[in-house]
């Protein structure tokens, strides 16, 4: 074998685009909520893993171990979600913007941590999927219903054999167009411009009249919101709901997607977020002479490479404003 | 202006401690409805820091404000700007990432389109509201002769024009007062002249009462009816522009003479 090769054959299997293409939309709507926050309300937001944690967590103890239906469990997990953010929120928007990331980033650890050890609520470390006792009732079994029947329809229109995730590709990114426009609407509003200016300058809107704290905790709710939306399409891609896919580094990877697609910009965020998902995995398929733990501390030098060259070359991301850039300093 | 007018704004022995020094050591004052009032002193006489306690921005160690008859000592800021109490700053918030024109439609108050219920609950009437206020913030703008920037980031204007911006964004809000810190700094004279002679037809076209911090003195008398003298965080003199400048401890405080 050569020391250095690229399995070509790997980028022509649609299953390799169709995961990566799940992946992607679930990372555009984790920075859906983060542009909201960092973009247009000036608030750096690190826990937006925590919210996703909390959604899902919702949905999955909610349907496995309470017996609610799915249907009642997603709206639920978003009000949890967003009353989380909210009890996070309250005592640290108040703080300055550094102190404000450092106890999200906290408050996402301690649901993580508290997801890891209330095994008889969350199933621990083995991660939440189906019941353990009673009747045998896993979190995703209406989501399979749903998927079937959209493969059934697929089928019906002519296509003999479609991949297993693409009805949940076709479902993330259905949200992710819906999501995109609704907040692109709601931040084209005198609403929104509020936001610009709390992130602007918070005084300058005090002095205005207007209530920084209340703007901030609705950005931050949204953002919670959307997060766990974005943690139900996570836990059906894996069919689990673990504490390990909700690691502060999940965070990161919203931000890495928010950089790219460059702040205040909607629609970067999808070229963003196709474009670190495609690097993150399709350098797995990089054969190199290095065992498998370099390789994949590896692809995140790559990824981290790409973001360095883009903030030397094109430091408002692809899609942002220069001139909200430069006016900022 | 007449002498028996009545108070707009009092405050009565308003101290503002940080750590040892006390900034504001029980500043006791007024300004009368109407009128264009200005408050001198020299260089850390604590009249910013008055400014920020008067406004809410720093909460009052001790002392009473009330502003139209009511209470206002260490109410939140937004809640006193709401109230028709407006201020500027020393240094210009322009919002620099934002176009002129969303600096001033941002001022309206009462704006339905800020709530985001009413955003999908009120359609119709927060954009009848914003179209309003944009044609009222065209018509400011012209004003200041900052109509043809209106579309431009606030942060390409010069330091005058940014000058001019904030006051006419704080126009935005129909304040009862104005309070501007420095307004005259780092602008020409000609805008200079033109922002006080904006001063002076708001307040009688629109009885705005204005207090403003200037250390130019030629403006301070030519352009003010009564002048507040602050010295080491305590009022020492106010009366007419006559009056202040004749007064043996305003004349000590500024030649450094001591007490």
């Amino acid at each position: 074998m050569l020391p250095f090769a690229l399995e070509f054959s790997a980028f022509t299997d649609a299953g390799f685009w169709v995961g990566v293409g799940v992946f992607a939309g679930t990372y555009v709507l984790l920075a859906l909520g983060l542009q909201l926050n960092v973009g247009f309300t000036g608030i750096s937001n690190f826990g937006q893993a925590g919210f996703m944690a909390v959604g899902a967590y919702t949905m999955g103890v909610l349907t496995v171990e309470s017996g609610f239906s799915f249907w009642l469990a997603l709206p639920l997990s978003i009000i949890a979600a967003m009353l989380f953010g909210i009890l996070v929120g309250l005592p640290s928007l108040r703080l300055r913007e550094d102190y404000f990331a450092i106890t999200t980033l906290a408050a996402a650890e301690v649901v993580r941590i508290s997801a890891r050890n209330l095994k008889d609520v969350t199933n621990g470390s083995e991660g939440l999927s189906c019941s353990q006792t009673g009747d045998f009732v896993c979190f995703d079994d209406t989501w399979r219903d749903v998927s079937d029947g959209i493969e059934s329809f697929l089928q019906s229109l002519g296509w003999s054999d479609p991949e297993s995730l693409i009805p949940l590709l076709l479902v993330v990114w259905g949200f992710v167009i819906v999501l995109t426009i609704v907040l692109k609407r709601i931040t084209d509003t005198p609403w929104g411009r509020v936001l610009r200016a709390v992130r602007e300058d918070e005084d300058a809107a005090r002095a205005l009249g207007k209530n920084p704290l209340v703007y901030k905790l609705q950005s931050l709710a949204i953002a919670a919101a959307i997060a766990a939306v974005a943690g139900w399409f996570l836990a059906f891609n894996i069919a689990s709901i673990a504490p390990t896919e909700f690691l502060p580094i999940f965070t990161f990877f919203a931000y890495a997607v928010l950089i790219l697609g460059g702040l205040a910009s909607y629609w970067g965020l999808i070229v963003g977020s196709a474009i670190l998902w495609t690097l993150l995995e399709a350098t797995r398929f990089i054969e190199l002479p290095i065992d498998a733990d370099q390789e994949a501390a590896l692809r995140y030098a790559i990824v981290g490479l790409v973001i360095i060259l883009l903030m030397a070359f094109r430091p408002q991301g692809m899609f942002g404003k220069r001139e909200e850039m430069v006016l900022g300093e | 202006m007449a002498n028996d007018a009545k108070p707009i704004l009092e405050a009565d022995g308003v101290v503002k401690r940080f750590g040892g020094i006390r900034a504001v050591d029980g500043a006791t004052m007024d300004v009368k409805e109407g009128s264009i009032t200005a408050l001198i002193g020299p260089n850390g006489a604590g009249k910013t820091t008055l400014f920020n306690v008067l406004t809410g921005f720093y909460k009052p160690d001790r002392g009473s404000i009330t502003f139209q008859g009511r209470q206002i000592a260490g109410r939140a800021p937004y809640a006193i700007a709401r109230s028709g109490m407006v201020r500027t700053f020393q240094i210009t918030k322009a919002l620099a990432r934002m176009p002129v024109l969303d600096n001033m439609t941002l001022a309206a108050q009462d704006h339905p389109g800020e709530k985001l219920g009413n955003l999908l609950f009120r359609p119709a009437a927060w954009r009848r509201r914003e179209r309003e206020v944009r044609e009222e913030a065209m018509e400011v703008l012209s004003v200041f002769n900052l109509d043809e920037k209106s579309g431009e980031y606030a942060g390409t204007l010069s330091g005058g024009q940014r000058k001019l911006l904030e006051l006419a964004r704080a126009l935005m809000t129909r304040p009862r007062l104005l309070m501007l810190d420095e307004p005259m700094a780092g602008i020409n004279p000609t805008l200079g002249r033109r922002l006080l002679d904006h001063m002076q037809r708001l307040r009688t076209e629109e009885g705005v009462t204005f207090l403003f911090i200037e250390h130019d003195m030629e403006v301070v008398m030519g352009h003010s009816d009564r002048v507040i003298v602050m010295a080491e965080g305590r009022v020492i003199a106010d009366g007419s522009p006559e009056e202040v400048r004749a007064d043996e401890q305003v004349i000590d405080a500024y030649l450094g003479g001591g007490a």
